[in-house]
């Protein structure tokens, strides 16, 4: 595990809001922080099963790096409903090399700590993560 | 574990033209001097200083060890380092390089590149500092495992870290997944990182990196007749205002290496100044009427630079090219197998997981100081997109910053190093003393 990353903690409740979200459907999603000054990963905000993909993307800084979970509900050519759980990589463009360099670093271990990701994505601006591109990789 | 918040750790890049050095945590390195030394062989020159010191001051011997510290290898010789130093000509200076294809191949040149980046441009003592070294994709277990040695043993730094160039460029752009193509001074590496590891296997590397571009521009000039002077081999007087005059200077003793060392220096600089990639493939008809740009050398003399502005560059995308470069032909029969860029690339992600080829072209990272060239970026992306599947979507990133550009795998290190949770990554003094040095495998791997 001691690749080139930079060590960083996960706090319990990233695991445990995450189960909630796997297993119970209580999120839509989950939007997480790293906080530096005690070196962990945290849950940022949470989202409502009711809450749409906007209300998600709204939830993302501008420019500054997040992590994201979103669990996405769709209906396959065969009219089969299913759901898939992403991971977002969230590091704009304009946001400052330190923190692109610290969520980028911290991802893999953070990562391992989810377990049931289906899809993973790191979007750079707003177009790598658009809703069609989300569905492409979805089905 | 190394707890060593408070000491800022020094990083250091050393490239195979350029070695970058600096404190962890700032934005850019403090000393960037070339890497390659000058070098005088002492045999005939002081043996008989050398003895007679060793029979007398014995006591006094700590005074040179640094001088002798390197002649105690094979060689009786004397390095000089950093631009200063290779910026005076010496009779009999040769000029070295510690690398060869990105891999070191004199250990006491490394050494004395260390040395005067501790001691003479940052000004610290290597005791008190925990380093992180950038290194190749594709070093080998034996040479890291020596470098972790010679740090050790020789600087007896308190902790060391070894982050592979690639990994540092893709992170310091936000991306843990990223096709790396850093186009430096004496290569060009295309390395897949996938959740910050290099993909061993589908590394490409091609010896066409910018010491390249500028021996062939060189090459090109002389077949024109043009002869580039060295700045040591003039002088400039100014007997009017405004007007000059050269006075030619002989030096007999300046060795070849050293000679030509100072010729790249100026073609080097013509190359950055005048070149930019072609929009498609380098045609001798179309280009045969292009502009002229001028350059005037330091000697006063102006140059007119037309199609080679463009066909240099192209070299790095087709490299058949090189045959028409007056010269250079020899290169192409002996290396047949050297492909462009845009091939490499597609050889690199051909050879990568299905599954994350996608992502890979849409993440592709240029860095290192020939991918800075004008243009370059665009043309990269365009021969991709016609030579890519068409399914993928491709994406060429660079900061567009050029400091960033070219510094990008020091500043990777500098930031990873400065985080608070990284200081227990390292792979310190107590753990080398008690597991060994082949522990750094699994420190940084």
């Amino acid at each position: 595990m001691a690749n080139s990353a930079s060590g960083m903690a996960v706090n319990d409740d990233c695991k445990l809001k995450f189960l909630e979200l796997k297993a119970k459907r209580n999120y839509r999603f989950i939007v997480f922080k790293i906080d530096e000054k005690i070196q962990q990963v945290m849950v940022e905000r949470l989202g409502n099963p009711e809450e749409s993909y906007e209300d998600f993307t709204a939830c993302l800084p501008a420019n500054e790096c997040r992590y994201a979970v979103f669990d996405f509900d769709f209906t396959t050519d065969e009219n089969c409903q299913k759901s898939k759980i992403f991971f977002i990589a969230w590091s704009p463009d304009t946001s400052k090399v330190r923190s692109k360099m610290l969520y980028a670093s911290s991802k893999d271990r953070f990562k391992r700590e989810l377990d049931g990701i289906q899809v993973e994505l790191q979007a750079t601006d707003p177009s790598e993560m658009s809703m069609d591109i989300i569905k492409g990789r979805a089905i | 574990m190394y707890g060593g918040d408070e000491v800022s750790a020094i990083v250091i890049d050393l490239g195979s033209h350029t070695c970058k050095a600096g404190y962890a945590g700032e934005d850019a390195p403090k000393a960037v001097f070339p890497s390659v030394v000058g070098s005088i062989d002492q045999m005939e020159v002081d043996d008989a200083v050398k003895s007679e010191r060793d029979s007398g001051t014995a006591p006094d011997s700590k005074n040179i060890v640094k001088t002798f510290d390197s002649d105690k290898t094979k060689t009786k010789r004397k390095l000089y380092v950093g631009s200063q130093a290779l910026g005076y000509r010496r009779d009999h200076m040769e000029v070295l390089s510690p690398l060869k294809d990105g891999v070191v191949v004199d250990w006491d040149i490394v050494d004395n590149i260390w040395d005067h980046a501790f001691r003479e441009r940052l000004l610290i003592d290597p005791k008190e500092h925990p380093m992180l070294l950038a290194e190749p994709s594709s070093n080998s277990p034996q040479q890291r495992e020596r470098t972790a040695e010679l740090m050790f043993e020789k600087y007896k730094v308190p902790a060391l870290f070894l982050a592979k160039n690639a990994v540092l460029t893709s992170f310091a752009s936000g991306r843990a997944t990223a096709l790396v193509v850093d186009s430096g001074g004496g290569s060009t590496t295309v390395a897949p990182v996938h959740d910050g590891y290099v993909l061993q296997k589908a590394v490409a590397t091609s010896p066409i990196g910018g010491e390249f571009l500028t021996e062939c521009m060189m090459k090109s000039l002389e077949s024109k007749g043009i002869t580039i002077k060295p700045r040591f081999s003039f002088k400039r007087k100014e007997i009017r205002q405004g007007e000059f005059q050269i006075v030619d200077l002989d030096f007999p003793n300046t060795t070849e290496s050293y000679k030509l060392y100072s010729q790249r220096v100026i073609v080097s600089d013509i190359k950055e100044c005048v070149c930019r990639a072609p929009d498609a493939l380098y045609d001798e008809t179309a280009y045969a009427n292009v502009p002229m740009t001028s350059y005037e050398l330091p000697d006063g003399q102006t140059l007119e630079i037309g199609a080679d502005r463009f066909k240099i560059p192209d070299v790095l995308f087709n490299p058949s090219l090189i045959q028409i470069i007056p010269g250079m032909e020899s290169f192409s029969e002996s290396n047949p197998t050297i492909r462009g860029l845009p091939q490499m690339v597609i050889e690199s992600i051909n050879k990568c997981d299905v599954d994350i080829r996608r992502e890979l072209f849409s993440s592709i990272l240029l860095a290192g100081g020939t991918a800075s060239m004008q243009q370059l970026k665009e043309r990269l992306e365009k021969d991709l997109l016609e030579e890519s599947p068409q399914a993928a979507r491709v994406k060429v990133l660079a900061s567009g910053n050029t400091t960033e550009r070219r510094f990008s795998v020091w500043i990777g290190g500098s930031i990873l190093a400065s985080l608070g949770s990284f200081q227990q990554m390292w792979f310190s003094k107590a753990e080398y003393e008690e597991h060994g040095v082949s522990y750094i495998q699994r420190k940084c791997p």
